[in-house]
């Protein structure tokens, strides 16, 4: 029950590997839940922080990232930012570009928290890149699921399942992920549109070999970035027109971390932030709000207003193939993922109980097996 | 985590004659005893995996498949579901009696979304009944495994082919579900939204589960824009390794090449004499696709024509009309019977191994010295842009000895690749044959296989004495 997948413990991550198994055993006979902390960026997320704060700060570091094998190995607990400027150094990049929402956040939360950003209907989602993780279970045991290569058929896809499970599952202490080359050329143009107009188009150049590899929607506004091969993003960029503009990269930014004026606005109201999936040909709705639309139309942001009803939101979002999820909002709230159909809701929590016997890993951060 | 797993046993004959009663009057003609039927439905296109149902039923519903799976359940008979029958690892095999559940009657193309890139199928599609029924709407379905398999199949299996590199595999690529659990419910997950159900990824937890967690019953699929522009190419080299090494160099490029396969010399040989090949010499050999638009296309291929003259490659010859192109991938795709055609009479089998793309060349090289050494004849064929590459393993049926080293050698290809930090199954399966590189590839993680399996099927009905060790 000891076992500690392939590395020579020399590290001092690996004495805070032990400790993390060890605090789980313990959490585990003492019945105490444990709150998986990273850089605590995103706390703001899920329903409740409840139990003792388990760090994960000290399992950090880039294990192995060689730039040809187009794969990283880093520990949970390193930040974002170090393995992205690692790999810029190399031409590389994490293609999901995991927002940030503050300084600090950890590759170990984004994994958990299964967040992607503006590149994600293009170049794949966090789970789309991930190749292999390491858990800490609710019994204390450090597993490896998955490994480095890019096709693994080898069993269940155990790996990808911590993948927006919000560590329920088990504490994730490394994950290999893929790596995919920055782009050569990138380009951003913007259209003076209706949100109705703007989610016809991008699904029209959706459906083309366009080298489109993010949208944004926001009040009258849209703007495509183009990204590829030089001559690719010149043709797109030749054939569909549109108004170049300046500081492109700080805008797609600001979309990613929500610093874009629409979220601080949001932020700034007494009401929730809702993120709403749906399929992107999914008309524009008057939900009782102001709405950023990302992702070609699949992902529509809503900054709710005493009009939003949220019976009605959450209607809606089912009727047009999604989910809604209440995702900020100034207090923690019961409710804020969409509710799961019985059947399912037993699966899951069939499986919590498979990993976390105990029910001590971020108990009350889901609430899918309450 | 170590209890046993339910219903691993043949089912008590009392009660699996009950079943077979209760689901003859149900199902009329659609229930089959016939032993040529039965014997047709208990083998892939594996290796002597036969093992037949004591029944099987043609459901048209995912309602009907509920009401076999309950029945089933209530009597702990083992349900196997069956697409068309071409999976390698004997997944197929009903090793423990029971009901074989064939699909192929649910095969309707339930919607097509052209603006929204997806459709919805029934699990007894296949894949090129789906790209027919694509035509004329500018999509396409882009994964292929070699065989002309069910999307339900692929599914379960998780399968790829040679468009992974550019398009993915079923993982990427399947939106949502429709599974009929273990204990008959019908359940949906996923959706049309890109990430589109709250809560555990269950999608991806039924794709690859090769039938041993519920029955796929319909998918809903990611579709793509037929390219602009397409053209094939091909470039033989000197030897194996500098093929191998122009693949690496491409890969880490990220020229968005859509296909690269690699042929060994060998191979090309069985190649050029099966699919009558001309103007092509006995050379290891690689086939490049290239999508895109006229422009993009143009700038991949001269990148990678580059990359072919620095590795002592050949001629590059092109292919662009749509003809040749489809010869040359038709003969890629047949080159499993080519190779069988170079030793008439032998049995084959191929091994899957997958490795980091660093590894690709040290696998493949000593692999091709372990063949030298068994004296087998052993043609090599790879995605080899993913890391993955086949062996075809030909032996004589009657030669006990021979066939005893050709499952050394496959399962030394097996534990290579988990060595070189690879796996042993890239894109084959589980099944019933690499159970035991599983153990090895997984450690102690393999108990969590087993409670996974113990959460989702816990009489262990489902496709039982597959894809997890006991």
């Amino acid at each position: 029950m000891t076992h500690d997948p392939g590395s020579a413990r020399t590290t001092p991550s690996d004495a805070a590997i032990d400790a993390i198994r060890d605090a789980v055993v313990r959490a585990g006979e003492a019945r105490t839940p444990l709150r998986i902390v990273g850089g605590g960026t995103k706390d703001f997320y899920g329903e409740s922080l409840e139990g003792r704060p388990l760090d994960l700060r000290g399992v950090a570091g880039i294990v192995d990232y060689d730039p040809t094998e187009l794969v990283i190995v880093a520990r949970a607990g390193t930040p974002i930012d170090e393995v992205e400027r690692t790999m810029a150094a190399a031409g590389q990049m994490l293609a999901f570009e995991p927002p940030r929402f503050a300084p600090g956040g950890t590759l170990g939360g984004a994994v958990a928290a299964g967040l992607s950003g503006p590149r994600r209907p293009y170049a794949g989602a966090v789970r789309d890149l991930v190749l292999g993780a390491k858990i800490v279970d609710g019994r204390g045991r450090h597993l490896a699921f998955g490994g480095r290569v890019m096709k693994n058929v080898a069993g269940f896809d155990l790996s990808r399942l911590m993948c927006g499970a919000m560590g329920t599952l088990g504490v994730v202490t490394e994950v290999s992920l893929k790596c995919l080359p920055r782009p050569k050329a990138e380009e951003t143009r913007v259209w003076e549109l209706s949100s109705d107009e703007a989610i016809r188009r991008v699904n029209e150049w959706g459906g083309q070999p366009l080298p489109i590899s993010a949208t944004c929607w926001h009040h009258g506004t849209l703007a495509v970035r183009f990204s590829g091969a030089a001559s690719a993003v010149a043709s797109a960029v030749g054939r569909l027109g549109g108004a170049p503009v300046p500081h492109a990269d700080a805008f797609w930014e600001s979309v990613r971390d929500h610093v874009h004026t629409f979220f601080h606005a949001a932020m700034r109201g007494a009401h929730p932030l809702w993120r709403l999936s749906v399929k992107s040909t999914a008309p524009h709705a008057d939900l009782g709000g102001e709405q950023l639309i990302e992702w070609g139309g699949a992902l529509r942001w809503l900054a709710a207003t005493p009009r939003t009803d949220v019976a009605k939101l959450r209607a809606w979002a089912v009727a047009q193939g999604g989910h809604a999820t209440m995702f900020r909002a100034d207090e923690l709230l019961a409710g804020s993922f969409h509710p799961l159909p019985p059947v399912i809701g037993a699966l899951h929590r069939r499986l919590k109980a498979a990993f976390d016997p105990h029910t001590i890993l971020n108990p009350g951060r889901t609430g899918w097996y309450a | 985590m170590n209890a046993p797993i339910a219903g691993s046993r043949r089912p008590a004959p009392e009660a699996l004659a009950s079943v077979l009663g209760e689901l003859s009057s149900r199902f009329g003609e659609r229930f089959v005893v016939n032993a040529t039927i039965r014997e047709q439905h208990g083998r892939g296109e594996g290796l002597a995996d036969l093992a037949a149902p004591d029944a099987v039923v043609f459901p048209e519903t995912s309602d009907e498949v509920a009401t076999i799976v309950k029945a089933c359940a209530a009597a702990r008979v083992p349900v196997i579901p069956f697409g068309i029958g071409t999976s390698l690892e004997g997944h197929v095999a009903a090793i423990h009696g029971g009901v074989c559940v064939d699909l192929s009657r649910m095969a309707k193309v339930l919607e097509i979304n052209a603006d929204d890139l997806d459709c919805r199928v029934q699990a007894g599609v296949s894949r090129e009944q789906l790209n027919a029924e694509l035509k004329g709407t500018g999509l396409f379905f882009p994964i292929d495994p070699g065989a002309n398999a069910t999307i339900g199949g692929m599914a379960a299996t998780r399968a790829s082919g040679t468009n992974a590199v550019r398009y993915g595999t079923m993982r990427e690529n399947v939106l949502g579900l429709t599974v009929v659990t273990a204990d008959g419910r019908i359940i949906t997950t996923g959706g049309r939204a890109r990430k589109s159900a709250a809560g555990y990824d269950l999608t991806r937890l039924f794709v690859g589960s090769e039938g041993t967690l519920g029955v796929i019953t319909e998918i809903r699929l990611k579709l793509y824009g037929v390219p602009e522009a397409i053209s094939a190419a091909v470039a033989q080299f000197a030897d194996l390794e500098s093929a191998v090494r122009a693949v690496i160099v491409a890969m880490q490029m990220s020229i968005p090449v859509a296909r690269i396969e690699l042929l060994d010399a060998l191979q090309m040989d069985a190649c050029i004499r099966y699919s009558k090949l001309d103007g092509y010499e006995i050379k290891p050999t690689l086939f490049f696709e290239f999508h895109g638009t006229d422009a993009g296309v143009a700038e991949q291929a001269g990148l990678m024509q580059q990359i072919v003259a620095d590795h002592g490659g050949g001629s590059f010859r092109w292919a662009t009309a749509t003809e040749e192109r489809t010869r040359l991938w038709k003969a890629r795709h047949n080159a499993y019977y080519a190779a069988l055609a170079l030793k008439p009479g032998c049995f084959g089998f191929s091994t899957d191994a997958c490795v980091p793309i660093s590894r690709l060349a040290q696998c493949v090289m000593e692999t091709r010295a372990d063949v030298e050494s068994t004296g087998l004849t052993c043609p090599i064929v790879g995605h080899v842009g993913d890391g993955n590459f086949h062996l075809l393993v030909l032996f004589d049926p009657k030669d006990a000895a021979e066939r005893a080293r050709a499952e050394g050698l496959a399962e030394r290809v097996s534990l290579r690749a988990i060595r070189l930090g690879g796996t042993c199954t890239g894109e084959h399966g589980v099944g019933v044959h690499k159970l035991g590189a599983l153990v090895a590839e997984h450690g102690e993680a393999v108990d969590y296989l087993r409670a996974i399996k113990r959460a989702f099927d816990p009489l262990g009905i489902m496709n039982p004495g597959k894809t997890v060790p006991e």
